[in-house]
């Protein structure tokens, strides 16, 4: 990595970042609150001068360059391999029309432009696409599913001082993308023994991970990746959820549990409430990060499932967008669940560049005096 | 009573069955219009008010329209030949900028089965395209949808454009999205913003009516 003249000194401190990070999500005393972000659309590195300026091209820059806590995350090969060979199809107006990674054809801005591709066709729609695609694309066996776990354990000693996760991947979220939202549902109504098999797929790869992993390193945390809800709550039935997913939770729980860790974060925006004692049931006890203009106030959740639930992320863009007072009402309304523990406050998602980048700095100014170190 | 059952079929999301249903009724001579309002429209106003409750989410809601849609297609010749006009006409799509079109499809979809008229002009629509059409086909409303922050901007673009346009008195505008707030709306000078799909459809229907 280039190097990076930071424009923060590092929040100051008595305990590691490792140590501050395992304490605060399990509502022990902190020297002060973990200090990290999301990150930013990719539009902020050309748009905002502090970034462009100092030479800023993407989030794990803007971690160094923020001084924000350490947090790392190690993943196995949880999904297709190989996977679709990305490829441009065509062009129509100020669009591209491609066949993405998961073997979607979308469409998506010529420009370049942040914004969810417009997904157009899946490559699977009936039981006999899903056993070609799953015997050329799902195979366990493929050689590249094997971890280097000598470098891995090199590349995160046993005495580092920053928390490091496991990535347990994604049940059902991965498979909505390689079949679209509407796919999903119909799929789930068509053929729900495809799609069952589908996520105990995903779970024997997670599996197949965790077995090479956990063992040979030490976790402080394990993560996930679901974005299955929006506005309206889950894109999949709460039974099906219930029935079919959370069960794969369970299953994924019990191996973290052998080694210890309890804290399982999950990313999942959008309306998590009608799942959330399921995700709770299964094992994962926390949200990231968290959502709050399509969910509630982190706070109400927080106090909702007190001592079992944990959230990082919940500050709401929106309020980040709307200028100095709206920052300094929305962090008074965060300070009583940062005191309690199980909360690590953060921009809800990546931060959008409609957000000016001195108001940006000034969140993060504020952000390290209410929740910084104390005198 | 089978368009009680063509109504539980629809909720049950069952497409083959409700086909099946429909052109059973119509063979057994009941007017389209009524196999349509009784029928269809009954299911989905059912289904669109659990999801309103929050009772059932967007999978129950696609595959019940999904057996709307199946059914709705036996009776658009029927209903043309008996007349029947739709509630009133609106034109729908995603603003500039965005390609998100989950919210607007279920909106879309929601409209239909409120027997509305929805000419859907897709994603990355721009504001002069949203007040064409509703000038030309006469709609009685045009509803946008945006999901990123950056891109609301363009629905005050459309509010501006329907005034510039001289159509403004006789459009509503409804403005949605998960960034799209009450505040937003009347920031802008749009007429609605709803919480969900199925209530954006009941705001259109109203507007139509009362534009009767």
């Amino acid at each position: 990595m280039k190097d990076i003249v930071p424009i923060r000194k590092p929040w100051a401190g008595t305990m590691t970042a490792r140590e501050r990070f395992n304490r605060q999500m399990h509502y022990q005393s902190v020297d002060r609150c973990f200090n990290m972000e999301f990150g930013y659309w990719n539009e902020n590195f050309r748009e905002w001068p502090l970034f462009y300026e100092n030479g800023i091209t993407n989030n794990a820059e803007a971690d160094i360059f923020f001084s924000f806590d350490r947090i790392a995350t190690v993943s196995g090969v949880n999904w297709m391999c190989p996977p679709f060979e990305q490829k441009e199809v065509g062009r129509r107006g100020n669009k591209i029309i491609l066949i993405n990674r998961d073997g979607l054809m979308a469409e998506v801005m010529a420009s370049g432009k942040d914004t969810i591709p417009h997904y157009l066709k899946s490559s699977v729609t009936t039981p006999e696409d899903w056993k070609r695609v799953k015997e050329e694309h799902f195979d366990i066996s493929r050689p590249e599913r094997k971890l280097d776990i000598e470098a891995l354990k090199a590349q995160h000693p046993e005495d580092r001082d920053y928390p490091l996760g496991i990535d347990c991947g994604s049940m059902i979220g991965k498979i909505r993308d390689m079949l679209t939202f509407e796919g999903l549902a119909y799929a789930c109504y068509d053929y729900p023994e495809m799609v069952e098999d589908m996520v105990e797929t995903c779970c024997r790869l997670v599996e197949y991970s965790l077995d090479q992993l956990l063992g040979n390193l030490t976790f402080d945390f394990a993560s996930g990746w679901e974005d299955i809800c929006f506005k309206n709550g889950p894109i999949v039935t709460v039974p099906f959820f219930r029935d079919v997913v959370m069960p794969r939770y369970k299953r994924i729980r019990k191996k973290l549990d052998q080694f210890g860790i309890d804290i399982w974060y999950t990313d999942c925006d959008g309306d998590v409430r009608p799942i959330l004692p399921y995700l709770l049931e299964g094992g994962i006890n926390c949200l990231f990060p968290y959502e709050v203009n399509s969910c509630a106030h982190p706070g109400e959740l927080l106090d909702q499932y007190q001592g079992q639930l944990r959230i990082m992320g919940g500050f709401d863009k929106m309020q980040l967008g709307a200028g100095r007072e709206a920052i300094r009402a929305y962090m008074k309304t965060l300070e009583k669940y940062v005191a309690r523990g199980g909360y690590i406050p953060f921009c809800d998602h990546r931060c959008p560049p409609n957000v000016k980048p001195e108001d940006y700095l000034y969140y993060l100014d504020l952000k390290e005096k209410t929740f910084g170190l104390q005198a | 009573m089978i368009l009680e059952e063509i109504s539980r079929n629809l909720q049950a999301g069952k497409a083959r069955d409700v086909k099946a249903l429909v052109q059973q009724a119509i063979d057994e001579g009941i007017p389209a219009q009524e196999i349509l309002e009784k029928g269809l429209m009954d299911g989905m106003n059912v289904i669109g008010a659990k999801f309103s409750k929050n009772e059932v989410f967007v999978p129950e809601v696609l595959v019940a329209a999904r057996a709307m849609n199946q059914g709705a297609q036996l009776l658009k010749p029927l209903l043309a030949e008996e007349g029947v006009k739709a509630s009133g006409k609106v034109c729908i799509g995603t603003v500039e900028g965005d390609l998100h079109d989950i919210g607007k499809n279920l909106v879309r979809m929601m409209m239909e089965g409120k027997g509305l008229e929805v000419i859907d002009l897709g994603t990355d629509v721009s504001a002069e395209t949203f007040v064409e059409t509703a000038k030309n086909e006469n709609c009685q409303i045009i509803a946008c949808s945006a999901l990123l922050t950056t891109t609301m901007g363009v629905m005050a673009d459309v509010v501006k454009q329907a005034e510039a346009a001289g159509i403004r008195d006789r459009v509503k505008i409804m403005v949605g999205g998960a960034p799209v707030t009450e505040e937003f709306c009347r920031k802008i000078g749009a007429d609605a913003c709803t919480p969900d799909a199925a209530t954006a459809a009941n705001k259109a229907l109203e507007f139509c009516l009362a534009a009767q």
